[in-house]
């Protein structure tokens, strides 16, 4: 809290001059709005002055005539720093010398609203596939699906055929992905290897955009949490709750204490579950056979326990704007504990085995190591940062729910490699029982949510939460109607990325699927915008009724 | 007349061609079903009792599916080469005598150790064409991975394969079986064995070296590109090298067929106790496979060339300087 009102204080002793207007309607959350092209003083100033600042993405808005990017940066709290370039010529300039890590924010802001940043190193598409035709920035007010036509093919240069041309000497391409073992979700990774050494790796992301942000325009607030759910099926409750939280916060809706704790059970069972999932994981990609069934084994009684408060397995729909859908009963409150102790067994057991095994250390120790300092330059999040020495965590620094109340630990570790970010999440296995364990035992009376309109009043609201993988950040804006004007997610995947070709280069292919693993990326939730198929250059686009209908509904997950 | 016919049922039937499928596949069976328990699974459950039938099911659809042979590749090779290795690991295992003597009678003779070791080497040079020939990248890594690996643990593997051979003064296998009639070598020397199960782990590419088909790195290593008959052949001769590593250990430190003998024919009891023990070695192999992670190329190569040569000689001569004292109780 302190490091957020240094921040605040610094920009408005230092940058008087650019500051057009400051809001902090909200402690731990603060708006300015700087005069055009001054972003980057800000930026260099918050990075100089507040120690362990990060960016955690941009957003850019249509205005109508003008396209707002709010620099969403990390300093204790949320200071979100607004620059707006016209809408004829968006041009400004990059941040990226200053911080590299908002190199993939602003190729996300290139790719859909057409932003040109001048100085980024490598402007290209992000998300959008190749063949995507010029023109075309989906994020726009007055852009439809219509505008696309079949066969309208930009450049397909970068298509998967290109590895045979690459290859010069001893250098090999190695193309990871789409459909790779070691991926569970399709994406790209185009890797150079000499023998067995990574020389380098170029992803590409977007195989599977599903225009989530656009279509949250088209929804109605209510609607769109349960839009915001199927982001991802493992960190839905993380979705839903950011997504509440920031219409809540527009609309001044206070959630009763007992939907704050709910909200928190399920959150917390769902960060267990998926670290779970995530170590199974781990000792599959080391060829560990034996942990991983062992692992998943463990995660079934946690999935039968948020089966048994939410009514479902994964989905948990169990977040509203305004509260919480369903109670709990006191049944369920004492089988849940049992559980919870249960799984605490095994935790500790398996962080035993995480730590003497002398083969899976042989595997991860030393490997894909990422320092303090880059991490930081990369804005990385959650478990990979604390896995490199950074005890940054939303729900100590930015607490949300009930997370001010309950007593819990950060773990963090200092080996900053593969190890390290899979202990991190051993220990946080054990921090989430323990919360879930004060949260069942205080859970406090009273009503589950208040009655919320459907229209939401004009406003803004950024709202962040530690997803399993780390900092979830979602940004709404409202102009009072019951469809939000905009909503922008950034999943921590998107912000980890990035340190992964860092991480791998000069390692081995072996230790290609670990490292890849230790990040636990989750693409779901990266991909979230357009409908193209790249490999048969297949175009087509869903309207609301096809997003709604069952068949296709079964693809958004 | 009479002769060819016993050799031709020898050598097709009992304990030959058919009889040692049946066990290959029973072998296959047994050891899915011990992954599986020691992973907390069920394993093969559906197909016959215990779903024992499970192998040849599957073997029936491998046989029975579309077999591709991609253009690019080099079609003889791509061909040839799993036939070829399959076809050499058969002929390593009409070596090892199950029921009491080779598979062709009579054919034992001084050094066919060294042949059987051969034939396995050769066949895992098969293994290693078919992976070059695919011309894929994965399979490319996946072979060389092979010839680095293989090639690496043949010494140490030969080195300890003399320890039992030097005991039994014989480099006949027959002969080695039959000197451990009282005490097997593995009371004997036992460090030896220790070392030997090691290797062959890594022989066998199990974990913690199941490096060339490390599928969650280069998808299926050497056989990506394989499908239907020419993967069944593949497989086919992963299983029988699974076999012969087990069987190697059980007549070279487990003292092979020999065993009480109760009533019935002795052959019987032979192909039981052979049975018994080579089911005991591969639940050791198992249970390590299944208590370790996968380790790196440049760790597994680092450790044959720093620590598992050496360790070899070591136990070598350490089992010629004991040789003296263990005299009066070798048969």
């Amino acid at each position: 809290m302190e490091k957020f009102e240094t921040a605040v204080d610094v920009l408005k002793n230092n940058l008087a001059d650019a500051i057009v207007e400051l809001k902090v309607p909200r402690p731990r959350k603060a708006y300015i709005l700087l005069k055009s092209e001054r972003h980057r003083d800000a930026v260099s100033l918050l990075l100089k002055h507040v120690e362990e600042s990060m960016l955690s993405t941009i957003s850019g808005v249509d205005l109508g005539t003008e396209i707002e990017l709010n620099y969403h940066m990390v300093c204790g709290g949320t200071v979100t720093l607004k620059n707006r370039v016209p809408r004829e010529k968006p041009v400004t300039k990059t941040i990226t010398d200053i911080l590299p890590g908002a190199n993939l924010y602003e190729r996300e802001v290139f790719d859909l609203l057409g932003v040109v940043f001048e100085g980024h190193p490598n402007l290209e598409r992000l998300l959008l596939p190749d063949g995507w035709p010029k023109g075309n920035y989906p994020l726009r007010r007055d852009w439809t699906p219509p505008l696309i036509q079949e066969n309208d093919s930009g450049s397909e240069e970068d298509s998967q055929n290109n590895s045979e041309e690459d290859d010069v000497g001893s250098l090999v391409s190695v193309v990871v992905g789409p459909q790779h073992p070691v991926l569970h979700e399709p994406e790209r990774f185009n890797f150079t290897v000499d023998g067995e050494t990574v020389v380098d790796v170029k992803p590409r992301l977007g195989y599977v955009h599903r225009g989530i942000e656009k279509a949250a325009e088209r929804m109605m607030y209510f609607q769109d949490v349960f839009l915001v759910e199927r982001i991802c099926g493992i960190c839905n409750a993380a979705h839903t709750t950011v997504f509440c939280q920031a219409v809540e916060d527009i609309g001044n809706i206070e959630t009763p204490p007992r939907a704050l704790y709910l909200r928190t059970i399920v959150h917390e069972l769902n960060r267990v579950h998926s670290h779970l999932l995530l170590l199974g994981v781990g000792g599959h990609l080391l060829g560990f056979e034996a942990l991983f069934q062992h692992v998943w084994r463990d995660r079934e009684p946690v999935m039968d326990i948020i089966e048994q408060i939410t009514g479902n397995r994964l989905m948990s729909g169990f977040n509203t704007i305004g509260g919480v859908r369903r109670d709990i009963n006191p049944n369920t409150v004492e089988k849940a504990l049992k559980t919870v102790k249960a799984v605490r067994k095994r935790a500790v057991f398996y962080k035993n085995v995480f730590e003497e095994d002398a083969t899976l250390r042989l595997r991860t120790e030393g490997v894909g190591v990422l320092s303090k300092e880059v991490a930081l330059k990369l804005c990385v999040v959650g478990p990979v940062l604390r896995g490199s020495g950074v005890a940054s965590d939303v729900r100590k620094d930015d607490p949300y729910a009930a997370y001010a109340e309950i007593p819990f630990n950060v773990p963090c570790y200092d080996e900053c490699d593969t190890w390290a970010r899979l202990m991190v999440r051993v220990d946080e296995v054990v921090e989430s029982l323990n919360i879930l364990d004060y949260a069942f035992n205080n859970l406090p009376g009273g009503r589950l949510r208040v009655r919320v309109q459907r229209k939401i009043p004009e406003g803004e609201a950024v709202s962040r939460v530690e997803a399993p993988r780390g900092e979830l950040i979602h940004y709404v804006k409202s102009d009072g109607t019951a469809y939000p004007y905009r909503v922008k997610v950034r999943a921590p995947t998107l912000a980890n990325l990035l340190a992964f070709p860092d991480a791998i280069r000069g390692g081995y292919i072996a230790d290609i699927p670990s490292v890849m693993g230790s990040l636990d990326p989750c693409f779901s939730c990266t991909d979230r915008m357009a409908f193209v198929d790249t490999a048969n250059g297949q175009k087509w686009r869903w309207s609301l009724d096809d997003v709604n209908s069952h068949k296709n509904r079964r693809v958004l997950l | 007349m009479a002769i060819d016919l016993i050799f031709f049922v020898r050598t097709l039937v009992f304990p030959g061609f058919l009889f040692l499928l049946v066990l290959v596949l029973f072998f296959d069976w047994f050891e899915r079903k011990v992954a599986a328990r020691f992973q907390n699974r069920m394993g093969p459950s559906y197909a016959g009792p215990f779903g024992i039938l499970q192998p040849i099911a599957d073997y029936i659809k491998l046989f029975s599916k579309e077999d591709i042979t991609p253009k690019q590749t080099n079609k003889f090779l791509f061909v040839v080469a799993p036939i070829l290795a399959f076809s050499l690991f058969v002929f390593a295992l009409f070596y090892i005598p199950i029921d009491g003597s080779n598979v062709i009678l009579d054919s034992s003779f001084e050094g066919d150790l060294l042949l059987v070791l051969l034939l396995v080497t050769l066949a895992n040079f098969g293994i290693f064409l078919s992976g070059w020939a695919s011309l894929n990248p994965y399979s490319g890594i996946g072979a060389t991975r092979i010839l680095t690996q293989f090639l690496g643990y043949d010494i140490p593997l030969i080195l300890l394969a003399i320890g039992p051979a030097f005991l039994a003064k014989s480099l006949s296998i027959v002969s080695i079986a039959s000197s451990q009639v009282t005490v097997p070598f593995i009371l004997l020397i036992p460090w030896s064995c220790v070392l030997f199960i090691l290797v062959l782990q890594a022989e066998l590419e199990k974990d913690p070296f199941d490096i060339p088909h490390a599928e969650t790195e280069i998808v299926g290593g050497y056989e990506t590109e394989y499908s239907g008959r020419k993967l069944a052949f593949i497989k086919l001769s992963e299983d029988f090298q699974f076999l012969i590593g087990a069987s190697l250990v059980t007549v070279l430190f487990l003292g092979g067929f020999h065993g009480p003998v109760f009533i019935g024919p002795a052959e019987f009891w032979y192909v039981f106790w052979f049975i018994v023990k080579t089911l005991g070695v591969v639940f050791i192999l198992e249970y390590v496979g299944n208590v370790s992670a996968r380790l790196r190329i440049d760790q597994v190569v680092h450790g044959n060339w720093k620590l598992l040569i050496p360790l070899s000689i070591l136990s070598l001569a350490l089992t010629i300087l004991v040789e003296p004292l263990l005299r009066s109780v070798i048969g």
